[in-house]
Formats: C-alpha cells, sequence, structure tokens
C-alpha cells in the first residue's frame, strides 16, 4: 500500500474528502502541502510507530526499491523547483484542515488564530527557500536581502505571491488613516477559491493562512507586524472574492525606519 | 432552447438543491417540488433495478431522460448516486456537455467547501453564482 504524499486511491463510492483524510494522516504537519510541493524536514517528528512503511520509504534507504529511491532529506532541494500537484489536491486538504480546525475552536478568532499559525510556519520555510534559490541563480557568495521597509515590502508582493500564487499579488497599498498600515489585495486567491462562508460566519476569512504566511515571512526578514486577513468582496461586485491582507507594523519597526531614513 | 430549472437529488433521495431559471413552468411551493423530487428518485432506483442484462464494465443506470409537451426533463446520475435533474425545453442540443459542467461546477464550489455537509441543502453562494452564469449563457 503506497502512502506517499499526495498519491492515493479514492474509491468511487465513498465520500470525496477521502483522499484529504488520509494525506492528512500521514503528516501532522498539513503546511508542507503548498502548490509547488515543498519537502518538509519535520516529517521525522510527525511519522507514527504505525505507518513503519512510510519511515522506511524515508530514510530507510535503497534496501529492496530501485537505485533512485533516495531518502528525503539527502535529495537536492531544488529537484522540486519546478513540481507541480493538482490544485484539486490542495483545495481538499485545505478545506479538511478547516473543518479539523473548526471542530477544535470555539470562536472564528480561535479559529482564524489557527490558520494563521499554520501559514506562519509554511511563510518561515517559504522565505529561507526563496533566499536560497536567489542566492544560487545570481550566483553571489553571501545570501542578500533587503532591509528597508518598502523594498521589503515590494519583496513580499512580487516575488513571495509569485512563489506561492503563480501570479503578484494585485495591489499594495499604504493605508490612509495610519502610518503604519499596510495592505496586500489579491482579487481572487487561489487558495480559497473553492470556499464560500455561510451567512452567519460572515467575519471568517480563510484566508487567514495567507495572512499566517505573510506574517512568517516578514518576521524572519525582522520586520514584526501583526497580519489580518479580511473579506471586501461586497464593496466591489467586479471581483466578489478580494481579500486585503492588512499589515500592522510594530512601533519598533517605524523607528527603526525614521533612523536609518534621513 | 432554454432551461427551466435545475433539482440536485442526493444519494438518500431528498432534494438538496432546485432553482428555475426562466418564468415558463409555473413556480411550486417547495413542498411539491421535495415530493417530485423524492418520486423521481423512486423512479430512477425502479428502472434500475429493471434494466435487461448489463453490460460488463457499464455501471446499471436508471431513468435517463423523460418527455412532456414542450418540455423533458434529463436525469444526470454521478458515480457517487447524486443525482442532478435538468428540466429544459424540446427540442434542446449540447445536453450532455451541459451537464458535465454544471458537475465540475459542483465539485469544485460544493465539494471543495468545508463548510458544507454532504447529503444536507446545498447554500453556497459560490455555487448560485457560477450556476447563474452558466445558465444565463445558455439560456440568452
Amino acid at each position: 500500500m503506497s502512502q506517499a504524499i499526495g498519491y492515493s486511491t479514492t474509491p468511487p463510492a465513498g465520500s470525496s474528502r477521502f483522499s484529504s483524510t488520509s494525506l492528512y494522516s500521514t503528516s501532522q504537519n498539513p503546511s508542507s502541502s503548498t502548490i509547488n510541493n515543498n519537502p518538509n524536514p519535520n516529517r521525522r517528528e510527525s511519522a507514527r510507530s504505525s505507518i513503519v512503511p512510510i519511515q522506511q520509504q524515508l530514510f530507510g534507504g535503497s534496501t529492496t526499491q530501485q537505485q533512485g529511491n533516495v531518502n528525503i532529506l539527502d535529495r537536492s532541494i531544488n529537484k522540486t523547483k519546478n513540481a507541480e500537484i493538482a490544485l484539486s489536491t490542495w483545495a481538499f486538504l485545505f478545506a479538511e484542515v478547516i473543518s479539523y480546525s473548526q471542530s477544535r475552536s470555539d470562536s472564528i478568532a480561535d479559529l482564524e488564530k489557527r490558520l494563521s499559525t499554520l501559514g506562519y510556519d509554511v511563510g518561515q520555510r517559504i522565505l529561507s527557500l526563496i533566499l536560497l534559490r536567489n542566492t544560487q541563480t545570481s550566483n553571489l557568495k553571501d545570501p542578500k536581502r533587503e532591509h528597508r521597509l518598502i523594498p521589503i515590502l515590494q519583496f513580499v508582493h512580487t516575488q513571495i505571491y509569485k512563489y506561492v500564487f503563480g501570479k503578484p499579488a494585485d495591489g499594495l497599498e499604504r493605508s490612509s488613516e495610519a502610518e503604519d498600515e499596510y495592505m496586500l489585495i489579491l482579487n481572487e486567491s487561489p487558495l480559497s477559491q473553492f470556499i464560500s462562508v455561510p451567512k452567519d460566519m460572515s467575519d471568517l476569512s480563510c484566508e487567514s493562512f495567507t495572512a499566517g504566511l505573510v506574517e512568517g515571512v516578514l518576521d524572519g526578514l525582522e520586520v514584526p507586524a501583526r497580519v489580518t486577513a479580511h473579506w471586501v468582496g461586497d464593496q466591489y461586485p467586479d471581483h466578489p472574492q478580494r481579500t486585503v491582507i492588512l499589515i500592522k507594523l510594530d512601533q519598533k519597526v517605524m523607528d527603526r525606519e525614521e533612523s536609518l531614513g534621513k | 432552447m432554454t432551461i427551466h430549472g435545475l433539482w440536485v437529488i442526493s444519494k438518500a433521495g431528498g432534494l438538496v438543491f432546485s432553482r428555475s431559471y426562466s418564468d415558463i413552468l409555473p413556480p411550486q411551493p417547495v413542498n411539491t417540488i421535495l415530493t417530485l423530487a423524492g418520486i423521481l428518485h423512486g423512479i430512477h432506483a425502479i428502472t434500475a433495478k429493471l434494466t435487461p442484462t448489463p453490460i460488463p464494465g457499464v455501471p446499471v443506470g436508471g431513468l435517463e431522460s423523460f418527455e412532456a409537451e414542450g418540455w423533458g426533463g434529463k436525469v444526470f446520475l454521478t458515480p457517487t448516486g447524486t443525482k442532478f435533474v435538468l428540466l429544459h425545453s424540446i427540442p434542446q442540443t449540447g445536453l450532455d456537455d451541459l451537464m458535465k459542467r454544471i458537475y465540475e461546477i459542483y465539485s469544485d464550489a460544493v465539494m471543495k467547501n468545508p463548510f458544507h455537509t454532504p447529503e444536507m441543502p446545498i447554500n453556497s453562494s459560490l455555487f448560485e453564482t457560477k450556476l447563474q452564469t452558466l445558465m444565463s449563457g445558455v439560456n440568452a
């Protein structure tokens, strides 16, 4: 029985959620599935003793298997650079993540916080991976990253969004009311495009996963901030799925910008 | 060449979705539609049992379409037992393609929605919006 991530046979008469629950049971870290399939170094902690075949497959080397089956920690990072999985796989996994979190949380705020924590872990890993790949492609010896606030926000806006969603965000704006608030706008998020929230939970935005992702990236770049997601589709009838990621920067970031600025 | 309405019947025979897209057929109270859907589910089950020796490899299906004066209905059975009943005017072409697209919209908007309980009435605004776009494209 092969339980490799991303492949599972679905029985035709069963519920359509089968594939996502079996994916979830093999890895306690659902944030490992982004649109591009990244190897997750934490899988060692999450493998349970009842899933011995998985452990053999990941760490057992090549006793009875073919030559090409290297264990996951030795694989080259660039091997999965252009790897793709089906969007439906992600959609089912994310739907199950949401209903799993919902059954364990008491309120909308708690649910958003859980999704945000999951996204945070993804953001941290994505940041390291992107910086590494940028360094490799430009052949520099030292990793290069931005220090100032506006280039950092632009880095998130173009590169990170391009890596995760396939295209840069639709807008980066500065809020007119407060100096330390910025907004990233996405008209149609591929992560949660199939989800429609019922009326009694209209405050919930499943984009809190994306908000957590942005927060993880910003924290890694030494820009602590509070990031939340808000759905504004009802104000824009052209884009009924429009979401705004609101970034509220910490005071010490603003102080640092001032002292570095002029 | 208009689509009059769409019903979605769950595996157990209960109506989970009904919407009408034209004014030709008179509007029915919800209870009537529930009863009609239940009757259709029963007829479908009976016809599935009555088919002659099935071709091996082809799943046994039941009622596929019915016609009245000037309008008809087409039934599409999914592998999981959900039925899509499309009420349309006669003559109508391209029904199979339309049913497939409806099924696609269903599996996107309803099945991938974590807030939908299976076999329960569908109330997803995304599903309705996408269907509305599809139907207005066909009815125009």
